[in-house]
């Protein structure tokens, strides 16, 4: 070793045991640098050439390739980085232990074949939620809300505004990305999303919602009852209760109409609700303006408060497990079933000021709900014990189609059948299913339509033939 | 006016040092800039519309950045420029090979990293982690790096001292290691769409998650960490004027480092589909590295005996012992991480990001702010401006940097322990907020550590501070001791 400075110091006298190096032990440059890297490939090879060269796993039962559109979203995904906050993958533990709406499956090798599929987007990180399983969990119009503004969706959200980022047509892109990128199960529930929405709209004369961004800077959109014509004999509310599990629909609320209950409810509405439902309850909360049908308003003592089909056990279910086809969350994995009940009392004193800042709603702010008579004739009609599928023995809830049909449409069973206030559309399981099925076959013809135009690698065609399942938690 | 201390001190025939200084000042304004990035990023996870519509400071684009710069930007040139200064020293040589083409290839580097960033901040990216940066940005990379190769290698082989002492094997192996590195990391041979979406992938994505994975973890394991060890064998022996105490032992941790750091990168992805043979080979690899870093230790503790009175008064060593104590830390982090059980409850939460804050933040750039201190001034032959900056320096930088740590270890297993019991990523949220708010004051001291020192470099090369320390003297003397018939 040279010195500059102190070369005059003389070393010090070693302290303790040095070993001085034999000759035979010197490390020459060659040896180094070509040892070095010999060492290097050494490892190279078992770590990287074997795997790459010799896993391969085929596609998955469940694989599906994306549309051009939905490649264009991947690309904008990767390229912005999204990855840093949202991994790419669902380990065994997040199904296992927790029982998260975004994780009904373990992600399997096979899931992430096809030259679509790269870059890979594993991501180390969980800022966010995973997002392999992510497709159909929200509609478009609640995704482009959330890209516009995560906030307006979920105020405790920290993703960053997509607004600077991205243009309507970009959006749109990532939103097909995100729609469909979880395979044969993630289209099945995007075409039962697909499906709720189209019947959501036409049972209460809703247009088809914004697309792109555009959605912010226009009004928010308005139903037109004018157009609706229910059915005779029938219950205005029907295809709504379509959408609840009948086991609800008289439901009372178990728990008491206490101050604290209410404040707790008010406390819960405040931090998750306000984005869509206002901070007066009005329902026109800033992400009101992308969706259709829009927000529910609380404020009216008739209406979606206290009158029709909103009895406390439907506000309870709609809350626990969304309404497929609105903006309309699950909030069960989030929010305790207590806590959901209290949102439920709490709603009810919305009419009566209860959302007023610095009030702390009172017991007498609450509106009992009365079931009309024509509700209650219609319920006593049909909630027999053998409608509910959980009892049914029928092969048909072993065809995936059906059972996605029954997660959107919970109300209905196998033998119900009646006109939506549209006075066309029959609605029905098998009706749904149906509709579902086509529009899943509409999604997966045009992926692999699109994947054998771009010459991507694809597996034999029959894995194409194999129906989508259902998994675990949905 | 006459007597012994009017005159200038003997001055040896000094180093040209000039690529050296490239590098190094280059490191230094880096570090201040990638601090701030990091700053933008914590201040996002406190208020995420702090930046609200500036498409260029969304979370997203900085990240990466802050993680390419931190690596490519600071802490390379930060080491490229000791290398430049250690390596004639070491090597018995007059300067580098060609002093001229260290400093084109400071001024290409910072080109580079200048091109790499702007991509990145404007959605350019290549989307794999660690491996952003766009095909054109990696090429331009490469070619530096080789011609760097090319100067440390010349060099080498113009030496006088015939033996090469450990750093110099470090200095030899370690680029070589990170060209091959990169170049098959970032599939260089593959373009793909080069100006706009992802480029440089394996066609099969898990395959591409394998490769990525294992280039990125020898980012640290084949660059950032021997660099590490071939400055802490030079400066430890250097300033403690002590012979290393076992040149076996150093042996072992080079050796150790070439076989063992290679194949842990599967540990990045240890409950993904990959393979579960990848993954015992990753976890095994990550407890047998602790071999070459015993060595490691064991050398520099040797080294060190008897000599602590220093680390309390040589503040270059203080620097670069702290970051040894954070360096053993990480890695006995690190090979706990590694194992399955360990690893599910940490991995994907901000445990991650405080294990990687302590090998980058702690031990790198802790020690990166020694070498600079010590360094700097024997370019420029003077002492630092003031020894109280860098005191302040070090203390901003080691506070701030162990509750950084420490928050974010908290707020980790925070995380962890609340998915475990399924609770969702957004209802940790409102939790983590005091959290994310600690760690943005902890943050601001690191960015202030790192301003501090481009201040009291900036003031050591533009004012003379060995003439005005020789006053100082003077004026003392001859308060004491009046000169002779003045």
């Amino acid at each position: 070793m040279t010195d500059d400075a102190k070369r005059s110091d003389e070393p010090k006298v070693p302290r303790g045991w040095t070993r001085h190096p034999p000759e035979r032990m010197l490390i020459t440059p060659l040896v180094a640098g070509v040892g070095g890297l010999i060492a290097f490939f050494i490892v190279v090879f078992v770590v990287v050439w074997l795997p790459i060269h010799t896993f391969d796993p085929p596609a998955s039962a469940d694989w599906a390739p994306l549309t051009d559109e939905a490649v264009k979203g991947r690309n904008l995904f990767a390229s912005n980085g999204c990855y840093v906050c949202h991994s790419g993958y669902s380990r065994p533990q997040d199904v296992r232990e927790a029982l998260y709406f975004l994780y009904p499956k373990v992600s399997q090798p096979g899931d992430f074949f096809g030259s679509d599929q790269t870059p890979n987007l594993l991501g180390t990180e969980r800022t966010g939620p995973d997002l392999s399983q992510e497709s159909g969990w929200h509609p478009d119009d609640w995704q482009l809300a959330h890209f516009y503004d995560p906030r307006f969706m979920d105020p405790l959200s920290l993703m960053p505004s997509m607004k600077s980022l991205f243009s309507d047509q970009q959006v749109n892109q990532l939103v097909a990305y995100v729609e469909t990128r979880s395979g044969k199960s993630g289209l099945l529930r995007y075409a039962g999303t697909l499906y709720a929405k189209h019947i959501v709209l036409a049972n209460q004369g809703f247009p088809q919602p914004y697309t792109g961004f555009q959605g912010a800077h226009k009004p928010p959109l308005e139903g037109n009852d004018k157009i609706l014509r229910v059915p005779k004999g029938q219950l205005e509310e029907a295809g709504n209760l379509a959408q609840i599990d009948r086991g609800y629909w008289l439901a009372g609320d178990p728990l008491p109409v206490t101050e604290q209950n209410l404040l707790r409810g008010k406390e819960v509405f405040n931090e998750r609700c306000v984005g869509c439902h206002g901070p007066d309850g009005d329902g026109k909360g800033p992400g009101a303006r992308f969706l259709s049908p829009t927000p529910a308003d609380f404020t009216d003592k008739d209406d979606a408060c206290c009158g029709g089909d909103t009895g406390p056990g439907d506000f309870y279910y709609r809350i626990l497990r969304g309404w497929p086809g609105t903006g309309m969350e699950n909030f069960g994995d989030r929010l305790s079933v207590d806590d959901i009940w209290r949102v439920v009392l709490f709603i009810k004193t919305i009419p009566n000021g209860g959302l007023k800042e610095d009030y702390v709603p009172q017991p007498s702010d609450y509106i009992v709900w009365q079931p009309t008579k024509e509700l209650l004739a219609w319920t006593k009609s049909r909630q027999k014990l053998q409608d509910n599928a959980t009892f049914s023995k029928s092969d048909e809830l072993n065809d995936p189609f059906v059972q996605e049909a029954l997660r959107v449409m919970p109300g209905l069973s196998l033998g119900d059948s009646f006109k939506i206030n549209d006075g066309k559309t029959q609605l029905s399981i098998r009706d749904a299913a149906t509709g579902i099925k086509t529009i899943y076959d509409d999604l997966l013809n045009r992926a692999w339509d699109d994947a054998r135009a771009r010459d991507d690698k694809l597996p034999a065609e029959a894995q194409k033939a194999i129906p989508p399942t259902v998994p675990g938690q949905q | 006016m006459k007597g012994p201390l009017m005159q200038p001190p003997p001055q040896l025939a000094p180093f040209p040092d000039r690529a050296a200084r490239h590098w190094f000042l280059s490191s230094i304004v880096w570090l201040t800039v990638v601090d701030l990035f990091g700053l933008v990023l914590a201040t996002e996870f406190i208020t995420p519309e702090a930046f609200g519509g500036i498409s260029w400071l969304s979370f997203s684009r900085v990240r990466p950045s802050h993680v390419n710069g931190v690596i490519l930007a600071w802490l390379t040139m930060m080491y490229f420029g000791a290398l430049f200064y250690m390596l004639p020293r070491l090597v018995g040589t007059r300067g580098m090979w060609s002093e001229r083409l260290g400093v084109w290839c400071a001024w290409a580097w910072n080109v580079m990293y200048a091109l790499g960033v702007i991509g990145l901040l404007t959605g350019h990216s290549q989307g794999r982690e660690y491996g952003e940066f766009i095909w054109p940005v990696d090429i331009l990379l490469l070619v530096i790096w080789c011609v760097n190769i090319v100067n440390i290698l010349a060099t080498v082989q113009i030496r006088t001292v015939r033996p090469i002492y450990v750093s110099v094997w470090f200095f030899i192996a370690s680029p070589i290691w990170l060209a091959v590195d990169y170049a098959i990391g970032n599939v260089i041979w593959d373009p793909g769409k080069i100006w706009s979406a992802p480029s440089g992938a394996l066609t099969n994505s898990l395959s591409d998650a394998i490769l990525n994975w294992w280039y990125a973890h020898n980012l640290f394991g084949l660059w950032l960490t021997p660099m590490l060890l071939a400055l802490t064998y030079y400066i430890v022996p250097r300033v403690t004027n002590t012979p290393l105490y076992s040149y076996t032992l150093s042996l072992v941790s080079f050796w150790g480092m070439a076989f063992f750091y290679t194949g842990v990168g599967d540990h990045h992805i240890l409950q993904s589909p990959t393979p579960a043979w990848l993954k015992t080979i990753a976890e095994v690899s990550s407890w047998m590295l602790l071999v070459p870093v015993f060595a490691f230790t064991i050398n520099i503790l040797g080294t060190m005996k008897g000599n602590w009175d220093k680390f309390f008064t040589n503040l270059p060593l203080r620097f670069t012992m702290t970051a040894f104590f954070f360096y053993f830390l990480v890695n006995i982090q690190g090979a706990f991480e590694a194992l399955q059980p360990f690893n599910r409850l940490t991995h994907f939460t901000n445990f991650v990001v405080a294990h990687a804050h302590l090998a980058l933040l702690g031990a790198f750039t802790i020690l990166g702010m020694g070498v600079i201190d010590y360094m700097v001034a024997q370019v420029y032959q003077r002492p630092l401006f003031s020894r109280n900056l860098t005191e302040w320096q070090y203390w901003l930088v080691t506070v701030g940097f162990t509750g950084f740590f420490s928050v974010l270890t908290l707020a980790g297993f925070q995380q962890g322990f609340s998915w475990a019991q399924g609770i969702p990523e957004v209802n940790v949220l409102p939790q983590l907020h005091a959290y994310y708010i600690a760690r943005g004051i902890f943050g601001a001291m690191i960015v202030l550590s790192g301003i501090v020192q481009m201040v009291n470099i900036g003031l050591t090369m533009f004012s003379n501070t060995a003439e005005r320390r020789r006053r100082e003297t003077l004026k003392i003397a001859e308060a004491v001791a009046p000169p002779v018939g003045g």
